[in-house]
C-alpha cells in the first residue's frame, strides 16, 4: 500500500511539473512494495502482452486503442516495457487506494522481462511481433532471446499470436505447447531481396540445416521453409495483403477488412496486422478495430516531424533492421536533406555498438541529396567514422557530442541550404531530442503571431 | 598500381556475422583502396567449398553456438587444406566465435562438446551459470599497442601459445589470466569485437602487411590520414575506459 502510495505521489508531483512519468513512479514503488505488480495482477481479469523486436510499442498502441473502443483499458505507452514501466502504467489507472478501474491490460513488455513478471499477470494472449537482433550485451545472443521468451511463455495459459513469417516466432510456436495463431503477409507479395541483408535465424532451429527462402518481406521475414525436416512457414489464419495505402485483413469464413495504415513503411503493415489479429483472438469487432486505427497518434520517434526554421523529422533507430527501415524511409525522401545522427551507449540503448556497422548505412552515403551529416551523443565517433568507411566524405562530416548544439548545427546547416534535416536517434536520446525540438517550435509560434500582428 | 588484386575470404558471412564482421571487411578494403591496391572480396557461404589456395587473407567472424556448430563442422571437413596453407604463412583474423573454433573444442554450457579445427593448441569451456564476460575491452600489445573494443562470450579460452596481449580493462580471454587474443604463425585471434579494425588502425594496417606480404605484394604501407581514427579511440576511451587514457597519450606521442 505504502508503495502505490509513494508512487501516485511521484507521479503527481512529476505532473505537476510538467513531466510526463513513464518509469520512476514504478521504480520507486517497486521498491517499496516488491509485489505491487502481483497485487494489480490479481485485480485485472486479463492480460494481453506485446513482445518481440520491433514494433512492440507501435503495435500496444494500436491493440489498445482498439480495445478501449470497448472498455477502459490499463496500458504502458511510449515504450516503457521493463517491470518499472509496467508498474507505473498500473498506478497511472489506479484510484489513491490502489483499485484499478479497467478489468484489462494491453502491456507491451520487454523479452528478457516477460519471465519475471509473467506468473505475476493473468496473461491470456501473448503478441509476438517477431525476434531480431537487438541489443545482444543485454541478453547475450539471439538463443537468449529466443529462451527468455519460452521461459515467459511457458509461466501463462496464454494462446499465442505470432508473426508466422518469421522462421523465430514459428520455433517459439512449436516450442511453446500453447495454443498458436498466426499472422503473416500474403504469399504473392513476397519479394526477391535486392541488397545484401543480414539475416537472422537463417538456419532451422528444428535441426540445424539452412533454411531456404522462395521469397522475402524485410529482414528475415519470409517464405522460409527448411531443406532437411518439416520445418516450413506456416500458413496464416490471419493474412494481410498491401493494397495502395490499405491493408487487406482477410480471415477464413470472415469478410475482409481494409485497414487504414496510420503509420507507413511495411513494418508498420506487420505492427497493424499484428494488432489486428490480436484483436480477433480476443473476439474484437470490425468496427473496434477500424476505431483504434482511426485513433492512432504517432508516438515519439515514428517519424514525428517538426515545423522549424528548416522542418525536422526525428526517428528512433535502435538495431540494424530497424534501422535500416528508417535509412530506406530517409533516402526516400527526395528533397535536399541534412542528416542528424545521434548515439548512446547506455544499457538502454545497447553498451555495445557494433550494431551500427550491420546497418546499411552505405545508403546514406550514395544519397546524392544528403550534403552534410552531424554526428552527436556519447559515440558520435563511432558514427562518423562509420560514414567515413560507408565512403561518405570525411569534409562533410562534423562531430558535435552535444545533442542541442549538434540540433541546431543541423537546423542551421538545412536553413542555409534550403534543405530538410533528418534526425536519426538512439533511445537515451529520443526523449531529450523531441523536447528540444518541441521547445524550438513552442518558441517560434508566438514569434510568428506577433510577426502577423505588427505587419497587420 | 598494376599488381594482382588481394583476395580476403570472409568465410561463412551468413553464418558467422553475430559482430558486424561487415565493418572488419569495409576498413580491410577501404585501407587498402585508399593506398591504391586492388582487393577482392570472397564471400564465401555455407554451400561453397572454401578455396585456401586462392586468398591472401581469412577472416572469421562470431555466430552463435549453434550457427558456430554448423561452421565448425564445415570447416572441419576442409581442415587439412586450411592447415597447411596456414602453416605456410597464411594469414587468419579469428574474432570471438571464430577464435574459439580454431582450438580443439569449444565446450556448451551443457557440457556438449563442439569439435574445433585443431589449427592451434587451445580449448574453450563455457561454464554452467558462470556469467558471460561482457563489456568494452582495452588490451596492450607489444607489436599494435592499445587494441579497444567490446567484448561478449561466455566461453573461457585457455591456450598454449602467445597471447595478442595483455587485458588492460576488461575480461580477456578467461576472465582471470590477464591475457587477450592469440598470436601463432600468422594467425591473429581475438574476442576483441566492436566491431575490431575501424578503431584500431594500426592492427588493421599490421593484417594487412601480413596479407600483402603472403601475396608477395609491395607491403610497405604509406601512412593514412587517420585523424578521425584516433579522436574515435581516444574518446572512446576517455569516455568508458579512463584509466586506459594515459597509454593512448603515450602511443600517439611515439612514431
Amino acid at each position: 500500500m505504502l508503495g502505490i502510495w509513494i508512487g501516485k505521489l511521484i507521479l503527481w508531483v512529476l505532473r505537476l511539473r510538467g513531466r510526463d512519468a513513464t518509469s520512476l513512479p514504478g521504480k520507486v514503488a517497486l521498491r517499496i512494495s516488491p509485489g505491487l505488480i502481483r497485487r494489480f495482477g490479481g485485480q485485472v481479469k486479463r492480460v494481453i502482452a506485446v513482445t518481440g523486436t520491433n514494433g512492440k510499442t507501435t503495435t500496444t498502441s494500436l491493440l489498445s486503442g482498439m480495445v478501449v473502443e470497448r472498455e477502459p483499458v490499463v496500458t504502458n505507452h511510449k515504450g516503457a516495457n521493463l517491470a518499472q514501466g509496467i508498474a507505473t502504467a498500473f498506478l497511472r489507472s489506479c484510484s489513491w487506494t490502489g483499485r484499478l478501474s479497467a478489468d484489462t491490460a494491453v502491456l507491451e513488455i520487454d523479452e528478457a522481462t516477460l519471465p519475471a513478471v509473467a506468473s505475476d499477470l493473468p496473461i491470456g494472449v501473448i503478441v509476438v511481433t517477431n525476434v531480431f537482433r537487438d541489443q545482444l550485451d543485454r541478453y547475450g545472443e539471439l538463443d537468449g532471446t529466443l529462451a527468455k521468451l519460452l521461459e515467459g511463455i511457458r509461466k501463462t495459459q496464454a494462446t499465442l499470436v505470432l508473426n508466422g513469417d518469421d522462421p523465430l516466432c514459428r520455433y517459439l510456436g512449436l516450442r511453446s505447447s500453447r495454443k498458436v495463431m498466426y499472422y503473416g503477409m500474403a504469399r504473392d507479395t513476397a519479394r526477391s531481396p535486392r541488397r545484401e541483408q543480414m539475416r537472422d535465424g537463417q538456419f532451422c532451429l528444428m535441426c540445424g540445416r539452412p533454411l531456404r527462402y522462395d521469397g522475402f518481406w524485410y529482414g528475415q521475414l519470409g517464405l522460409y521453409r527448411c531443406e532437411e525436416c518439416d520445418f516450413v512457414r506456416p500458413h496464416p489464419g490471419f493474412q494481410g495483403e498491401l493494397q495502395g495505402g490499405f491493408l487487406r485483413f482477410s480471415e477464413e469464413g470472415l469478410p475482409d477488412l481494409l485497414l487504414d495504415l496510420p503509420v507507413s513503411g511495411l513494418y508498420n503493415a506487420y505492427n497493424v496486422l499484428a494488432a489486428a489479429s490480436a484483436a480477433r483472438a480476443l473476439g474484437l469487432t470490425g468496427e473496434a478495430i477500424h476505431g483504434g486505427l482511426r485513433a492512432y497518434r504517432p508516438p515519439e520517434g515514428r517519424m514525428q516531424r517538426f515545423e522549424l526554421a528548416a522542418p525536422v523529422t526525428l526517428h528512433l533507430i535502435k538495431n540494424p533492421t530497424g534501422c535500416d527501415s528508417v535509412l530506406d524511409a530517409v533516402v526516400t525522401d527526395g528533397r535536399s536533406k541534412v542528416a542528424v545522427i545521434g548515439i548512446n551507449d547506455l544499457a538502454a540503448d545497447g553498451r555495445d555498438v557494433s550494431w551500427l556497422w550491420d546497418a546499411d548505412f552505405e545508403l546514406l552515403a550514395e544519397d546524392q541529396k544528403l550534403s552534410y551529416i552531424v554526428t552527436t551523443g556519447y559515440r558520435a565517433h563511432d558514427i562518423a567514422l562509420r560514414m567515413k568507411y560507408a565512403g561518405f566524405p570525411e569534409s562533410r562530416i562534423r562531430i558535435e557530442p552535444e545533442l542541442a548544439a549538434a540540433l541546431q548545427l543541423g537546423i542551421d546547416e538545412g536553413t542555409a541550404a534550403g534543405a530538410v534535416v533528418h534526425a536519426l536517434v538512439t533511445y537515451t536520446l529520443l526523449h531529450p531530442a523531441a523536447r528540444w525540438l518541441s521547445e524550438r517550435r513552442d518558441e517560434r509560434e508566438p514569434q510568428a503571431a506577433l510577426y502577423r500582428t505588427s505587419v497587420s | 598500381m598494376s599488381h594482382k588484386p588481394l583476395c580476403i575470404a570472409h568465410l561463412y558471412p551468413d553464418l558467422l556475422n553475430l559482430y558486424a564482421d561487415r565493418g572488419n571487411i569495409a576498413v580491410l578494403r577501404r585501407r587498402l583502396e585508399w593506398r591504391g591496391y586492388e582487393v577482392e572480396v570472397a564471400h564465401v557461404t555455407h554451400s561453397e567449398i572454401p578455396d585456401f589456395s586462392r586468398y591472401h587473407l581469412v577472416l572469421l567472424g562470431g555466430g552463435s553456438d549453434r550457427e558456430q556448430a554448423i561452421v565448425a563442422e564445415k570447416l572441419r571437413a576442409c581442415a587439412p587444406a586450411f592447415r597447411s596453407a596456414v602453416e605456410d604463412g597464411l594469414p587468419v583474423l579469428a574474432i570471438c566465435g571464430g577464435y574459439q573454433l580454431l582450438g580443439e573444442y569449444y565446450q556448451l554450457p551443457s557440457g556438449e562438446k563442439v569439435p574445433g579445427i585443431g589449427l592451434v593448441d587451445m580449448v574453450t569451456e563455457a561454464i554452467p551459470d558462470a556469467p558471460r564476460l561482457i563489456g568494452n575491452i582495452a588490451v596492450w600489445s607489444d607489436e599494435i599497442g592499445v587494441i579497444v573494443g567490446f567484448e561478449n562470450h561466455g566461453g573461457r579460452t585457455r591456450h598454449g601459445h602467445r597471447p595478442l596481449g595483455r587485458v588492460l580493462h576488461g575480461h580477456g580471454n578467461d576472465g582471470v589470466s590477464g591475457h587477450e587474443g592469440l598470436r601463432h604463425l600468422n594467425i591473429w585471434g581475438t574476442y576483441v569485437h566492436g566491431p575490431l579494425l575501424p578503431k584500431n588502425p594500426a592492427l588493421a594496417d599490421a593484417v594487412l602487411r601480413d596479407a600483402l606480404a603472403y601475396a608477395h605484394l609491395p607491403d610497405h604501407l604509406e601512412a593514412l590520414d587517420d585523424r578521425l581514427e584516433h579522436e574515435a579511440r581516444a574518446a572512446f576511451v576517455s569516455l568508458r575506459m579512463n584509466e586506459v587514457a594515459p597509454m593512448l597519450k603515450e602511443e600517439a606521442g611515439s612514431p
